[in-house]
């Protein structure tokens, strides 16, 4: 049992091996790093599993692996760290799973399609994975926001792999400095961890989630340092800074623009970014620290709100998107919208649960959006697909589990999830927190639109009569496309059974298999004392629409019907042979939404004029006052030196003399202080 | 036997005299001699404090000062030539170039 | 040269050194000493002296320190200052050595002549020479 925790390590360090062998001698590989890039995110997969399965045995590990910076005295110490526990050993297996996937796709995506930079390309995949995977393995809140970095730098690097052309370059920069920001937050929240607890630690006795808990229950060990708030205002302070890097991330309402700009990238990393890595970092991150949010409703209400908020603001922009992956990209930014709501609404299973179905069948929509590109020889426009259906049958089905699952119907892995965040979000907004209702009513609308836009997306694809020429005669795809396909498109109908909570309760049977996963664990760290903190310190109760089972069903009833509601729009308007655009029904609405809100244009001018003004007025002061007072300090020697260098005259006996009256001043003063002269 | 005292005035007469000399004086070779006063002004200080302890160490030590200034006055002849070769001159106050 | 009978050096410095001895009778008219205790009257002070000089136990009539290693020291200085004295008279002209001590000083002589105001080129021997001698 041991055994698989000695090789955690591994996990992290395989990708990153793979990183440096196609960076050093990629171009000399077959397949420009593929394989090694293959056999190590495999290496991973089977470690994770191993750990996965020494975790179900009931094991845990939480050890500092490397100091790399220690105070003296009972200042604190910056160290790396491993942290193996429910969560994190299931999110190991979804990334290598899915990295692993990603690295098969992309022999078919890139290496027969014939792109250059291949060894580029593979070192950056080896690279995020590493990162990604040492992010979900970190024991400790910097060494987590340091991986959370290196997961921006690769994403960087890999959306702007096509750096010759115009437009990627640009998105890169754009997905790096939208996350910074967010990031920025970040960092300044970690500095406020380590000033107000002396330690960033996720789990064990003096980990921060755990002091601040006894900080508030009253019984403190150790005094923390709250700068003079009470510690509930400063705790919701400092975990809204932490929250800025996950909004960045995790493409929530506002910092949410960088990525449908991302999908410039290459699809299996779209895939990658999406479903297990990037995006995904920033809710892991509030599911890693949620004994540490759970204290501060107002901050569980504002990820609640916002998590719902974006939900629907996001389903509605994907509603009229005309390329394939953009949809896609709105779906995203929308399904972590939901994760946001649950992990507010103290739906911290709901929340993992949803991760989880969400990689899979949002790696499979991808990863199937790749397979229809090849397909079009990288047309991405929707309007030029059409009858794909009996042209790539492999890809359609696939593709239609995962438009199940993200729609929301029973009994795909999407409808589970979805239903049980809602019904968390339901319940706890019943038992006396309305503003969860709120964000529970916008996500449940937001059911409709996501429906609505995934059917639409699916019938203008493979339905009705092709459109084009490509589209009569698609290329076709190889098995390193098909395989991954086929996995994921069976997890993304099957992952779902892990917690069919609602047939859990209409049968008392014991399925909830997930349930009793993330109960377990390292003490502080189950889904069981997140409840009870939610309970204690955020007031959350449930409560119920007649009986517990009457809520169930009715939430599960609401969700599905209004998913199929959308699918059957999309349905009637979209699958006849020859559809047409309806966009032009919405009126104005439509240049709303084809302009997502604006909101990219009301960030430049937000740039434009606040920061351009606060950046000019920053160099006045660095140019005027920081510059004007090293200058005139400089100035004030500078003078004085060429006068007092005057002395300094060349003639010996000038110095003689100075010399001279120098001993004879200091043999007075000595003498006088002395009493000589008496 | 006189008093320490009086010896001390005398050196620091002897010094004052050197000392006076460097200062006022312009060529390098008085110099030279001024500084040899003013040595021998220390010498008068060592001998006196030997009688003033009972002791010989002073005396030994005025013997190395005498050596010393022999040295000294070697290099400061040295130096003076190669003053005069620079400056064609032993005027001290013409050689004024290592200033600011 | 200068420092001739009217060279009308300036006097003026010279009050600092005066000062300076004002300072220092005046410290050591208010100082006391106890009464010297002198070598005694048959002390060999000269044998004593020899015998500090050269470490030689307790010989001597009259207390002293040893003094070998300063003594060896002074010997390799003065052979250094010597060393020193000769290459700072030695000068490199046209690629031959003319030490101070074989041209007998002559060069000295010459330029001597052509007094302190002279520019210090190597405008030298050629030069006219200027009688009258110094300033």
């Amino acid at each position: 049992m041991a055994g698989a925790f000695d090789y955690t390590p591994a996990i992290v360090l395989l990708p990153f091996l793979s990183f440096l062998l196609a960076l050093g001698v990629g171009r000399s590989m077959p397949k420009g790093g593929a394989l090694a890039g293959i056999a190590a995110t495999g290496g991973s997969l089977l470690l994770s599993v191993w750990a996965m399965l020494a975790v179900a045995n009931g094991g845990t590990y939480n050890q500092t692996i490397y100091t790399w910076a220690a105070g003296t005295g009972n200042s604190f110490e910056l160290t790396f760290g491993l942290l193996v526990d429910p969560l994190a050993a299931m999110m190991l297996v979804i990334v290598s799973l899915i990295a692993f996937l990603v690295h098969v796709f992309s022999l078919g995506y890139m290496n027969d399609e014939g792109e250059t930079g291949l060894p580029r390309y593979y070192a950056g995949l080896g690279l995020f994975t590493a990162s990604m995977l040492g992010f979900v393995v970190a024991n400790n809140l910097l060494m987590a926001f340091m991986f959370f970095e290196l997961v921006g730098l690769c994403s960087w690097l890999l959306i702007g792999f096509w750096f010759r052309e115009e437009a990627p370059p640009s998105a890169a920069k754009k997905a790096f400095l939208v996350t910074r920001f967010g990031d920025y937050f970040f960092l300044v929240g970690v500095v406020a961890v380590f000033a107000t607890f002396g330690t960033a630690a996720f789990a064990g006795e003096g980990s921060f989630p755990a002091l601040a808990e006894a900080a508030l229950a009253g019984e403190a060990a150790t005094e923390i340092n709250t700068f003079g708030f009470a510690p509930q205002t400063w705790f919701t302070v400092v975990g809204l800074l932490v929250l800025g890097g996950v909004v960045g991330k995790s493409a929530q309402f506002p910092l949410h623009t960088w990525l449908p700009d991302a999908m410039e990238g290459p699809t299996p990393v779209s895939a990658l970014i999406h479903a297990a890595t990037m995006v995904a970092a920033g809710v892991y991150l509030v599911a890693r620290m949620y004994g540490f949010y759970a204290l501060s409703p107002t901050a569980l209400g504002i990820i609640a709100f916002v998590g719902g908020f974006t939900a629907l603001f996001a389903a509605t922009m994907g509603v009229v998107k005309r390329e394939i992956k953009q949809v896609l990209a709105y779906s995203t930014i929308s399904q972590y919208g939901y994760m946001m709501l649950a992990l507010g609404a103290g739906g911290y299973i709901a929340a993992t649960f949803h991760l989880m179905t969400h990689a899979f069948f949002k790696a499979l929509l991808f990863l199937g959006a790749g397979s229809v590109i090849i397909a079009m020889h990288h047309n991405e426009n929707m309007w030029d697909m059409g009858g794909l259906k009996e042209r790539m049958p492999v890809t359609y089905w696939t593709f239609l589990a995962g438009s199940l699952a993200l729609a929301g119907i029973f009994p795909f892995s999407g409808f589970w999830s979805k239903d049980e965040v809602l019904y968390e979000a339901l319940a706890h907004g019943l038992g006396g927190t309305p503003l969860l209702l709120a964000a529970w009513a916008m996500g449940l609308l937001a059911v409709f639109f996501t429906g609505f836009y995934t059917f639409r997306m699916v019938f203008l694809t493979f339905h009705g009569e092709p459109r084009t020429d490509v589209a009569r005669d698609p290329h076709g795809v190889g098995w390193n496309v098909k395989a991954p396909l086929t996995v994921l498109g069976v997890l993304a109908v099957v992952a779902g059974f892990v917690n069919m909570v609602p047939v859990a309760k209409l049968t008392g049977a014991h399925i909830e298999f997930l349930h009793d996963w993330l109960a377990h664990g390292l003490g502080g760290l189950t889904s069981e004392h997140y409840g009870e903190l939610t309970g204690q310190f955020a007031g959350y109760e449930t409560g119920y629409v007649g009986s517990e089972l009457t809520t169930v069903l009715l939430s599960g009833a609401l969700s599905l019907g209004l998913a199929l509601a959308g699918a059957g729009l999309a349905y009637k308007l979209y699958n006849v042979p020859a559809p047409v655009e309806h966009t032009d029904r919405l009126g104005s609405v439509k240049t709303l939404l084809f302009n997502n809100y604006y909101q990219d244009e009301y960030q430049v001018w937000l740039a434009d004029t606040a920061a351009r003004n606060v950046a000019r007025g920053a160099d006045k002061f660095d140019q005027g006052v920081i510059d004007g007072v090293v200058n005139g300090i400089s100035s004030v020697s500078l003078f004085s030196g060429s006068r007092v260098r005057r002395i300094q005259t060349g003639v010996v006996s000038n110095y003689a003399a100075l010399l001279t009256l120098g001993l004879v001043a200091l043999l007075l003063g000595i003498g006088l202080m002395g009493g000589w002269f008496l | 036997m006189v008093p320490a005292q009086w010896y001390l005035m005398l050196s620091a007469a002897i010094f004052c005299i050197g000392l006076f000399g460097i200062l006022t004086r312009r060529n390098a070779l008085l110099f030279l001699m001024s500084v040899e006063l003013m040595l021998n002004a220390a010498n008068v200080n060592f001998i006196a404090f030997s009688l003033q302890w009972g002791n010989v160490t002073g005396q030994t030590f005025a013997l190395f000062t005498m050596a010393l200034a022999a040295a000294e006055v070697a290099i400061g002849i040295g130096i003076i030539l190669v003053l005069y070769r620079n400056f064609r001159d032993t005027d001290v106050t013409k050689a004024t170039t290592m200033r600011w | 040269m200068t420092d001739g009978p009217d060279a009308g050096s300036n006097l003026l410095p010279g009050l600092a050194a005066v000062g300076l001895f004002l300072v220092m009778v005046l410290a050591f008219a208010g100082a006391s000493f106890p009464a010297p205790q002198g070598f005694g009257g048959d002390a060999n002070v000269t044998a004593s002296i020899g015998y500090a000089m050269f470490d030689i136990g307790n010989l001597g009539d009259v207390g002293a320190e040893g003094f070998l290693a300063a003594f060896l020291i002074v010997a390799i200085v003065l052979d250094v200052a010597i060393d020193g004295a000769v290459f700072l008279a030695k000068r490199e002209e046209g690629g031959s050595v003319v030490t101070a001590l074989t041209d007998g000083g002559r060069d000295l002589l010459d330029r001597s002549r052509e007094g302190p105001n002279a520019p210090r080129s190597e405008r030298g021997r050629d030069a006219p020479r200027r009688e009258g001698g110094d300033e």
